[in-house]
């Protein structure tokens, strides 16, 4: 008979209770000072420090904390190691949410199995966020599936025996957030990209489908992880990830902002703040932002926060698709997407990744209610050999596409060049239609001056002075090209002083709020995209 | 003192070059304009500092990303 069993009380559980208090304090030393201290060395903190960095304070109520394996010597607990997942229910901003990521000290967060898994995917914290309806924030630091499985299991395991569909589901309930925290491969790149927004920190976190060795083996290019899947790839270059941190502070705080705009699901309505900034404020910088020097760029950014609440813009995926800006905002307190044409890049034309990124974030916005306003200034899709092999017009038609599928309300301001298929896939064609332009803008089917020389080829040709004739007819038709001649034929359906943009924006914005609240809950989607 | 550079961000050739080599240059000023989609495009210096080199001529292509000159800060 055991010590324990000879000295236990006629009544009550107290050994049992000190029993549980010295397995949860094994649960919190995580794998042991050394591999803390190694991993602090590395800038990178431990699992129970990001939560504690991320949630509100004292609010985190982990579950799972008793998983792992104990040590026994005859018969009795001499210590826990803990399975590599922490997770449980917090609250963020008073908002309550499910978070859990992987303990990397514990052989780099891998190789546990329970009867029930906890966490990555398929995971207690992928299923407390589907049956209570709150935001998943998914911290992510663990190096996925590994070929010591088949030692451990004595069989190969078919992979997804843990699959993604949980995954799936959420992503049309709830906001679902991956922060990548050191590297992911595999599975939990996988389920880092299986989120709504996904985040990584510059020079500590890498994301790729397999690592250095795997490469290596597979092509013979011997490549540093950094250079594989560091933030400049994953992020700048190819928009696997979408926006980066410079650590794991900015990190946390990146991601209470991103919520910060989302409802807790789909069922309902983004939170409002009052962000106490005037509806009518009207920025005199407004009326000459735009050059009159068509060739001129200016700085888009600057005027979309001339119009937005102060301070209320989060930029999503900002150093990717440059030639799009794509941000959450405010408008008299509501929460809105916006997409604005960066004429600095491209002259604003629309490549495949502006493409990419405009299809990712009409979707976004469209299954969480959140009104889109677009800021117009687009020449057209982007043209030339490169544009064409990159399938720009493809990419660009599929962010058509899914324009024409959202019911959410959106508004355009066209600010200067609407051309082509890109400018009206800023539009609401299937809704409203709604578009008011500044007195810059102009618009038609191609700019004049690709237009003309197409056009009138033979009559140029034909000219004394080919190039004084093809300038000739750019000017004739400019002049009739004036936007207050569509506004005529109600084919824009108002021209704006730029001055007026926020506040005549917010009042329809405030106004299509009740028609928001009628359409609450899943956004079902049909059809096949290009 | 540490070097930066300072980056086209468009594919396109090189219009003007309106700096010289030891200009300072603050954060935000144009550091030379690339003719792209029939637009002026400036490279804008990202932080100030001092013009060190150029890696470009004027009328020659670029490519996105290219690095156009050389800042000491």
């Amino acid at each position: 008979m055991s010590e324990a069993a000879k000295d236990a009380p006629t009544t009550g559980w107290a050994p049992e209770i000190e029993e549980l208090q010295f397995r949860r304090a094994e649960a919190q030393r995580l794998g042991g000072v050394e591999a803390v201290q190694k991993h602090h060395d590395q800038n990178r903190l431990t699992i129970r420090e990001r939560i504690a960095g991320l949630v509100d304070g004292g609010s985190f109520q982990e579950v799972g904390g008793l998983t792992g394996q104990g040590r026994y010597a005859d018969g009795k607990l001499t210590g826990v190691t803990p399975a590599p997942y922490v997770m449980g229910l917090a609250n963020i901003d008073g908002r309550p949410v499910a978070v859990g990521g992987e303990d990397f000290t514990i052989r780099g967060g891998t190789s546990w199995s329970g009867d029930r898994k906890k966490g990555g995917q398929g995971g207690f914290i992928e299923d407390l966020a589907a049956s209570y309806l709150i935001p998943l924030v998914n911290l992510i630091d663990g190096s996925g599936g590994s070929v010591t499985s088949i030692n451990r299991r004595g069989h190969a395991v078919f992979p997804g025996v843990h699959g993604f569909e949980r995954s799936v589901e959420l992503m049309g309930k709830v906001p679902v957030i991956s922060a990548v925290l050191g590297t992911a491969a595999g599975g939990p790149a996988g389920r880092a990209i299986l989120s709504h927004w996904s985040v990584m920190v510059k020079g500590t976190s890498q994301v790729f489908a397999a690592g250095p060795p795997v490469v290596e083996r597979s092509l013979g290019q011997k490549i540093h992880k950094e250079d594989l899947g560091g933030a400049d790839i994953a992020v700048d270059h190819s928009g696997t990830i979408d926006n980066r941190a410079k650590d794991e502070a900015e990190c946390f705080a990146m991601i209470k902002r991103y919520l910060s705009y989302m409802p807790q699901n789909v069922w309902e309505m983004p939170p409002v703040v009052d962000t106490g900034d005037p509806a009518d404020r009207a920025e005199d910088a407004l009326a000459s932002i735009v050059p009159r020097d068509r060739r001129r760029p200016y700085n888009m950014r600057k005027l979309v926060e001339l119009v937005a609440d102060k301070g209320s813009i989060f930029e999503i995926q900002p150093t990717y698709g440059k030639a799009l800006i794509t941000a959450f905002a405010r408008m008299n307190g509501k929460v809105v997407g916006i997409l604005a044409n960066n004429p600095m890049v491209y002259g604003g034309a629309m490549d495949v990744r502006a493409a990419r990124k405009q299809t990712h974030f009409i979707e976004l916005c469209d299954s969480f209610h959140i009104p889109l306003v677009f800021f117009v200034d687009v020449p057209g899709f982007m043209v030339g050999k490169d544009a064409e092999a990159a399938a720009t017009l493809r990419e660009g038609m599929r962010a058509v596409y899914v324009a024409l599928q959202a019911s959410v309300p959106m508004f355009t301001v066209v600010v200067r060049k609407c051309y082509g298929m890109a400018g009206m896939g800023a539009t609401d064609k299937n809704g409203l239609d709604f578009k008011v332009a500044w007195p810059s803008a102009e618009w038609g089917s191609l700019p004049i001056e690709g237009g003309v020389a197409a056009a009138f080829r033979r009559e140029i040709a034909a000219a004394p002075d080919p190039k004084a004739r093809e300038r000739e007819i750019e000017a004739e038709l400019r002049s009739m090209a004036s936007p207050f001649r569509t506004a005529e034929a109600f084919g824009v359906e108002d021209i704006i002083d730029p001055r007026e943009t926020r506040a005549y924006l917010c009042r329809f914005i405030d106004a299509a709020q009740v028609r928001i609240r009628t359409t609450l809950g899943p956004k079902a989607r049909y059809g096949v995209r290009p | 003192m540490a070097e930066c550079e300072a980056k086209s961000e468009v594919t396109g050739s090189v219009w003007k070059i309106v700096t010289e080599v030891g200009q300072k240059v603050d954060a935000g000023d144009t550091i030379m304009i690339i003719e792209s989609m029939k637009m002026e495009i400036p490279v804008i210096a990202e932080e100030g500092g001092t013009i060190k080199a150029f890696l470009v001529k004027e009328e020659t292509p670029v490519t996105e990303g290219q690095v156009v000159a050389v800042l000491e800060s």
